[in-house]
């Protein structure tokens, strides 16, 4: 790139020099159409089209914005300006006229006129570069394509000329001079850059425009004096080159004219086309603050931030509205240029403050003037509130927020403000809702692991293995239906032949169910040693937990001891399923009676609760469970029971305790066809050998 | 999911009756808990739980009648269930509940017991 612009700019320079040369040495023959005459208009196009390209590159390494861009234009004619003053200072003798044909009188002439024909060439290639960009700005189809044809026009113009004498007119350029001055007018039009303009900018652009539509304004009147000495100087050069600066001044002139007009008229509407844009730009960034601010008070902090700035308002907040079940705490999240008693101010008068209007209508509230608006003209004069808008934040028709901003002066907000805010109140109130249901999620999360933790703290709390013995073969399996529950089953060894099993249900299910599960176990195992008696461990259980339990749930608890010698087993039964007994020519269940756990105190109590006895012979199965088992819902919503949880039992009565355990289970599972168990369940199968 | 509804019917003799529908169970008891809340906050103590459509009760919906026994009988009122299918009986039967609550075939029955003295 950079050797390309050294050859072309010494490319440029040598033929120039060329052309300087040739015009030296024919100082004084007009050279008509002679061989030499073509050599020298060569070399004069060549070196420009030479010199285009070297602009071109150096433009385009160093692109300007739109404002610069005119400011470069007003530099170029004032400076071109400047060199032509310099150039008609100087003591030169010109041109001699002699049949349409210039014949410069020194060689100073010859110098200074190639010097100010290049600079001039310079100064029209650079403005069309400039002017270009702007006409192109938010281009069209058709756009691109009148450019293109001034360019030819103003070009053709140029090149009708190329042969003929310095002074002579023709019919023909006459004609395509017409025709760029038409495609000049129609390209000014272009002014799409104007309105994208900010205010600031515009107004630079108003004084730059000016300048520079004043600078080819002169440039023009110089160019079409008669009498002027410098623009003969070009003409002497190249015709063609006259017409073209001259064009190319022409539509400068024109253009720059028409966009200092343009941009004067654009001026008042600018402070309104500056406020789209920053709301815009606003509603840009919440948008993107959505998906990256998880904090509450940030986003609150943020939307309080960028509402000052759309509606330039005095003071602004942000009041948040928890939902039903929600981690946060009501109130003011966030609040610019205003103090809370200030604000607590505002909002009084309870169910007629402005705050509950917006809260019952759910739309928006603009109070014009505070002081004697209906609805506010009992609060206290504040300086800082003439004026009044409140929004609501909703999310599924719930308000679960409230934006406010005020403004000192009365009559502060318009229409156009409502829509904004509104507009932006609706995205805000997703991205609370967003960051709200992230916390929610981690907390949910949270909660997660902690049942996880009670679910393995319960399992410990139920025995991993069952005593065994000679005679009596026990097996056992809970299954909450929750993470946590509230079945029980447990064992003790009360002496050398006793052994105490115990399985019970807490009313509810989950985390409150595990507490007192927890308790039970506490309770069996404390007292099932001291009172060998089930009657007597049941009675002296209820005291023990009736003072301690809530006064609507219970326990339901079946005890018994079996003597692993004789096998006699003893049963009590308070408020439980009662239990099954299978033997080789019966099957029975047995239902002592017996109030559940935790439902009446000592006296009532004692007096319901029942002790039955049999003894248990090779081949007998008893079955302790929980309502789990008989309450679990076939896909029809028809109960397991109790006629089937006997048949199965009855059916696998000669297996060992293991294998009848399972076949309940199975057959449980089979019966509510794999759905899953709806309640906590529990299987405790006693099997005599 | 199981539906349940509780309505309440006055009858002669300051008594009001409860009539349960559906499935009673940790999801539903909030709806019996308003209804017996309503009856104490009105001070309407002379109570008959009418079961004869309710299908299914849970441990928590048995925990809803203790919760407010007390408070009844504490204001000479009781509550009593009447109208109950043989397996929702079993269920109230198992825990005891027929030594703590008077429970009868018949909803009449239940209204005779609570006699004339409103």
């Amino acid at each position: 790139m950079r050797l390309k612009k050294v050859l072309l700019l010494s490319g440029a320079l040598i033929l120039s020099v060329a052309v300087f040369f040739l015009n030296a040495a024919t100082k004084n023959i007009d050279l008509e159409t002679s061989f030499l005459q073509h050599l020298r208009t060569l070399c004069t196009v060549l070196s420009f089209v030479a010199l285009t390209a070297y602009l071109q590159i150096v433009k385009r390494e160093r692109p300007r914005g739109i404002v610069q861009g005119i400011g470069s234009i007003a530099v170029v004619t004032g400076g071109f300006l400047a060199i032509y003053l310099i150039i008609s200072l100087l003591p030169l003798k010109g041109f001699e006229t002699r049949d349409l044909t210039l014949f410069p009188r020194d060689y100073q002439t010859i110098f200074f006129s190639s010097v100010f024909s290049i600079v001039a060439g310079l100064f029209a290639v650079t403005s069309l570069l400039f002017i270009k960009d702007l006409v192109l700005y938010k281009r069209k189809k058709t756009t691109f394509r009148n450019f293109v044809l001034l360019i030819i026009a103003i070009l053709t113009a140029a090149a009708s000329q190329l042969f003929s004498k310095p002074l002579q007119e023709s019919v023909a350029s006459g004609i395509f001079i017409g025709i760029a001055v038409l495609l000049i007018v129609m390209n000014s039009f272009r002014l799409a850059w104007i309105a994208y303009l900010p205010r600031k900018e515009k107004i630079y652009a108003l004084l730059y425009s000016l300048l520079s539509f004043f600078g080819f304004l002169v440039i023009l009147i110089i160019f079409s004096q008669e009498a002027g000495g410098a623009e003969k100087g070009i003409h002497y050069y190249s015709a063609a080159l006259y017409t073209f600066v001259q064009l190319t001044t022409i539509f400068g002139a024109v253009y720059f004219g028409m966009s200092f007009i343009s941009t004067l008229f654009h001026l008042p509407t600018a402070e309104a086309f500056d406020r789209k844009q920053t709301e815009i730009s606003s509603l840009h960034n919440l948008s993107r603050l959505i998906t990256q601010v998880f904090d509450l008070k940030d986003l609150a902090e943020t939307a309080t931030k960028m509402t000052t700035e759309v509606v330039q308002a005095t003071s602004v907040w942000l009041e948040i509205i928890p939902t039903e079940g929600s981690f946060h705490k009501s109130g003011v999240m966030s609040r610019r240029n205003i103090g809370q008693e200030e604000i607590d101010a505002i909002l009084t008068g309870d169910r007629l403050s402005v705050r509950s209007i917006v809260c019952e209508s759910r739309k928006v509230l603009m109070i014009d003037d505070v002081g004697s608006d209906k609805r506010t003209r009992h609060l206290p004069r504040m300086k800082k509130a003439g004026s009044l808008l409140i929004v609501p934040l909703l999310s599924h028709q719930q308000v679960i927020g409230i934006l406010y901003a005020t403004k000192e002066i009365e009559y502060g907000f318009d229409q156009d403000d409502v829509d904004i805010l509104s507009g932006f109140a609706d995205q805000v109130a997703i991205a609370i809702e967003n960051a709200r249901l992230i916390e929610r999620s981690f907390e949910k999360e949270r909660l997660q692991r902690e049942l996880m933790l009670a679910q393995e703290m319960q399992k410990r709390l139920l025995p991993q293995d069952l005593p065994v013995f000679a005679t009596v073969d026990m097996k056992a399996v809970s299954s909450p239906a929750l993470e946590v529950g509230g079945d029980y089953y447990d064992y003790v060894h009360i002496n050398d032949r006793l052994v105490g099993v115990v399985v019970g249900d807490v009313s509810g299910k989950g985390v409150g169910a595990a507490f007192y599960m927890a308790e039970v176990k506490g309770i069996f195992q404390s007292l099932a040693k001291i009172f060998p008696s089930p009657k007597e461990f049941m009675i002296n259980a209820n005291e023990a937990l009736v003072s301690s339990i809530d006064k609507r749930s219970f326990i339901s608890l079946i005890y018994a001891t079996i003597d692993t010698v004789s096998g006699e087993l003893v049963v009590a039964r308070a408020g439980h399923c009662p239990m099954l007994y299978v033997t080789e020519t019966s099957t029975e269940y047995i239902r002592p009676q017996g109030l559940g756990l935790g439902m009446k105190t000592g006296g009532i109590f004692s007096g319901t609760i029942e002790e039955k006895k049999i003894t248990m012979k090779s081949g007998d199965v008893c079955v302790f469970y929980t309502d789990g088992v008989t309450e679990s819902r076939s896909t029809e919503g028809e109960e397991f029971g109790y006629e089937r949880l006997l048949d199965v039992v009855v059916a696998n009565r000669h297996r060992g305790a293991e294998e009848i355990k399972e076949a309940i289970i199975q057959t449980v599972w089979q019966y509510t066809d794999a759905q899953g168990y709806h309640d906590d369940l529990t299987i405790f199968v006693i099997k005599w050998r | 999911m199981s539906e349940f509804k509780v309505t309440i019917r006055p009858r002669d003799n300051n008594i009001h009756v409860l009539e349960l529908k559906g499935y009673l169970d940790a999801h539903t008891t909030p709806v019996l808990e308003d209804a017996f809340q309503q009856m104490l906050n009105e001070k309407k103590y002379r109570l008959i739980v009418n079961c004869r459509e309710l299908t299914y009760i849970s441990s928590a919906g048995l925990g809803v009648f203790m919760a407010f026994i007390e408070d009844v009988r504490a204001n000479t009122g009781d509550i009593k269930l009447s109208d109950m299918t043989p397996k929702v009986f079993n269920i109230f039967d198992l825990l005891g509940f027929p030594m703590l609550y008077d429970i009868v075939p018949a909803e009449e029955e239940a209204a005779h017991k609570f006699g004339n003295n409103a």
